[in-house]
């Protein structure tokens, strides 16, 4: 089979290379697998396609099994926003989200980058220790966390009702220092030396050469950090006991016994909740998948 | 760095050394502070929270008082923990204790292999209905729960993605699309889409899932609100006929309790399909050609080439499913109603409200570190069981 293989991939590499150029080129064989794929892709867009119709509906619709609105009433939206200060809970969402992102991106770059490119003893211990902690369930962490942010472990008073409550314990996660650890590995130790020579530190090479050639990097951990964070429940749950500071999700549990029958407000604030998310995932979604599969592929 | 040459006269490590030690640190200090104090701490605080009595302000130091609650009886624990890690002993017998030079087993190793598989099963099932006497019934009944989430919609949401991922390799038109879509219930808020999911399986005859069920001809179905055991609804007449009663853990997850497993299953099915592409993609392709050639079908080329191939990336996505349904909490704490009852609250809702309705502090801090431990034994588990079996990329 060896005297076989060599021939196999040249020809193998020509029709890739074949394929990659020709239009597609439809096959009945193939139509199977798009039934089974459409079929698939319906039921799973279903609760979407149900949640914007109804949240369209009048109450009387929402009712009377219909699965269209007759006219739209976009004034559910307006009623939503204003009978549950969603306006209150996405500024506050927003705001968290960016203080997260930039602490992560402060906080996992620096860090990625001495696990890759520094030798300092202990290095790989610290990195499997903190590593570790991915498989720790949150469970376990929030009641220890809680008393901590109430001030009752440590005496530095309470944060609840703060920013820095609803964001610093997610400011690092040994996930996106794994990340930028993997990339930072890949990057050569010439363009180090090189940087060295001209008088640049580790602070230097990292801020001026490295961040600029890891655009895709960044763009995952910015991505994942932003998903992870508007989607946060609990840990804003327990900690915001006042609207001053709590973000969307949350906003939205309260609004759901405050919604009470009113099926399509319901809807429409979860539309509110799903759109900020729906929109940057459209709009980057070729990085954001493939960003998830390959490190996802790694760890 | 100029300033680091002119005062090196120490005797065994550098200035310039220590400087790149010094800067290795400062940069791993803000993430290790930050993992530090909110991730690591807390595991060490949650023990020592549950050796005292806790209920809002802390209390007396009372020892395993709050785990031996939970168990009830400690012989119970001993033999429910040990006929686990007798699972691992087992399988050991199985495969490696008796393993020739040529890498045959001896049917000796396989009998006992098996007979400690039956021992352990025998002193899991013992030590639980010896914990469930006299143990914390909520929690126990929770962590049943967990274990029906966990062992149905893994290998169902890694079986669909299977299926999903190999029909998208197939350089079909509009893969792109259809990955993307695939991919949307993973990014989407858990609180929005359990509202949606709530309203989708209410009991209300209007609903979607009633409605579908009467475009099928079936009653339609309480869904979120019906705590009676999927068995008893589907087979219920068939099984009163015959005689047979099924109890406990044998009577299966409630009908509530397979709408969050259909939750968790809409929601992973997706994701583990889009790395499961990924995987394919790492296939290289000669291997299929070179099968070809010596004749396998397109079966046997699934069997023998993709599925061992792609061994590595469903290790990794049965551990990283089982961790999450095992600590599940947002979407199951949304789609609770007080008519659900206790249908659906898994180990992780039980811990949630043990200190959030009771104030019970060290108790919460109890269940969770059992909890963990579980999830750990698993991850240990698998390991153990598919770990090796991997193919190594």
């Amino acid at each position: 089979m060896s005297d076989l293989a060599a021939p196999t991939v040249a020809a193998e590499a020509q029709r890739d290379a074949r394929a990659a150029r020709e239009p597609y080129e439809f096959r009945l064989s193939h139509v199977p697998a798009y039934l089974a794929l459409i079929v698939g892709a319906v039921i799973s867009m279903s609760p979407f396609l149900y949640m914007v119709s109804t949240s369209l509906m009048t109450l009387g619709e929402t009712i009377n099994r219909r699965l269209l609105p007759r006219t739209p009433q976009w004034v559910n939206y307006r009623t939503a926003w204003s009978e549950a200060d969603f306006a209150l809970y996405f500024r506050n969402s927003v705001i968290i989200t960016a203080v997260v992102i930039a602490g992560v991106l402060v906080t996992c770059t620096l860090a990625g980058y001495a696990f890759a490119r520094i030798e300092f003893p202990g290095r790989d211990a610290i990195f499997m220790v903190l590593l570790a902690t991915l498989m720790i369930p949150g469970t376990v962490t929030f009641l220890p966390n809680l008393l901590m942010v109430r001030g009752q472990v440590i005496p530095w008073g309470s944060w609840m009702n703060t920013l820095p409550a609803l964001t610093v314990p997610f400011m690092s996660t040994a996930f996106i220092i794994f990340l930028f650890r993997q990339f930072f590995m890949t990057i050569p130790q010439e363009l180090y030396d090189a940087a060295r020579i001209d008088g640049a530190g580790h602070l230097r090479f990292l801020t001026s050469v490295v961040l600029p050639m890891s655009k895709p990097v960044v763009m995952t951990a910015t991505l994942l950090t932003f998903v992870n964070s508007w989607n946060e429940f609990l840990w804003p749950l327990l900690v915001t006991t006042t609207p001053r500071w709590r973000p969307l999700g949350v906003g939205l549990y309260t609004f759901i016994s405050e919604a009470g029958p009113e099926t399509h407000l319901l809807m429409a604030g979860a539309v509110i909740t799903i759109l900020p998310v729906l929109l940057v995932y459209f709009l980057t979604q070729k990085q954001f998948t493939e960003g998830i599969a390959t490190s996802g592929l790694k760890g | 760095m100029q300033t680091s040459t002119t005062v090196k006269r120490r005797p065994r490590v550098s200035a310039s050394k220590r400087r790149e030690w010094l800067t290795g640190y400062l940069f791993v200090l803000p993430s290790a502070l930050i993992i530090g104090v909110f991730g690591l701490f807390p595991i060490a605080y949650a023990v020592y929270m549950s050796l005292h009595r806790w209920r809002v302000r802390k209390g007396a130091f009372v020892g395993l008082q709050n785990y031996e609650s939970i168990f009830g009886d400690w012989w119970g624990a001993l033999a429910f923990f040990g006929g686990l890690l007798m699972i691992l002993g087992a399988h050991w017998l199985w495969t490696d204790a008796f393993r020739r030079e040529e890498g045959t087993v001896p049917f000796v190793g396989r009998l006992l292999g098996a007979l400690a598989l039956l021992a352990s099963g025998v002193s899991v099932s013992l030590g639980w209905r010896l914990m469930t006497a006299e143990g914390d019934r909520r929690f126990l009944a929770g962590l049943t729960r967990t274990v029906y989430y966990g062992f149905t919609a893994v290998p169902v949401q890694i079986a669909l993605a299977l299926v999903i991922a190999t029909l998208l390799f197939q350089k079909l038109r509009g893969q792109e699309l259809f990955r993307m879509l695939y991919f949307l219930p993973y990014v989407t808020p858990a609180v929005a889409a359990a509202a949606v999911f709530r309203s989708i399986f209410s009991p209300r005859p209007e609903r979607p899932a009633n409605t579908v069920l009467e475009w099928l001809g079936l009653p339609p179905q309480q869904w979120l609100f019906e705590t009676r055991p999927v068995s008893r609804i589907l087979f219920g007449g068939l099984l009163d006929r015959l005689g047979i009663e099924l109890t406990g853990f044998w009577a299966g997850p409630s009908l509530a309790l397979v709408t969050v497993i259909i939750f968790g299953v809409w929601t992973y099915t997706g994701y583990n399909a889009v790395i499961f592409l990924a995987g394919l993609g790492n296939i290289p392709k000669q291997l299929y050609e070179a099968a070809a050639i010596d004749g396998a079908t397109r079966v046997q080329q699934f069997r023998h080439i993709t599925v061992p191939l792609l061994s590595p990336v469903t290790f990794y996505l049965t551990v990283l499913g089982f961790i999450g349904t095992f600590q599940a909490f947002t979407h199951i704490y949304v789609m609770r109603s007080p008519a659900t009852r206790d249908a659906i609250d898994t180990a992780s809702v039980v811990i949630f409200d043990t200190f959030y309705g009771l104030n019970n502090f060290s108790l919460a801090a109890a269940q969770s570190v059992v909890l963990f431990l579980i999830i750990l034994i698993l991850t240990l588990m698998q390991n153990r069981f598919f770990g090796r079996r991997v193919v190594g990329v």
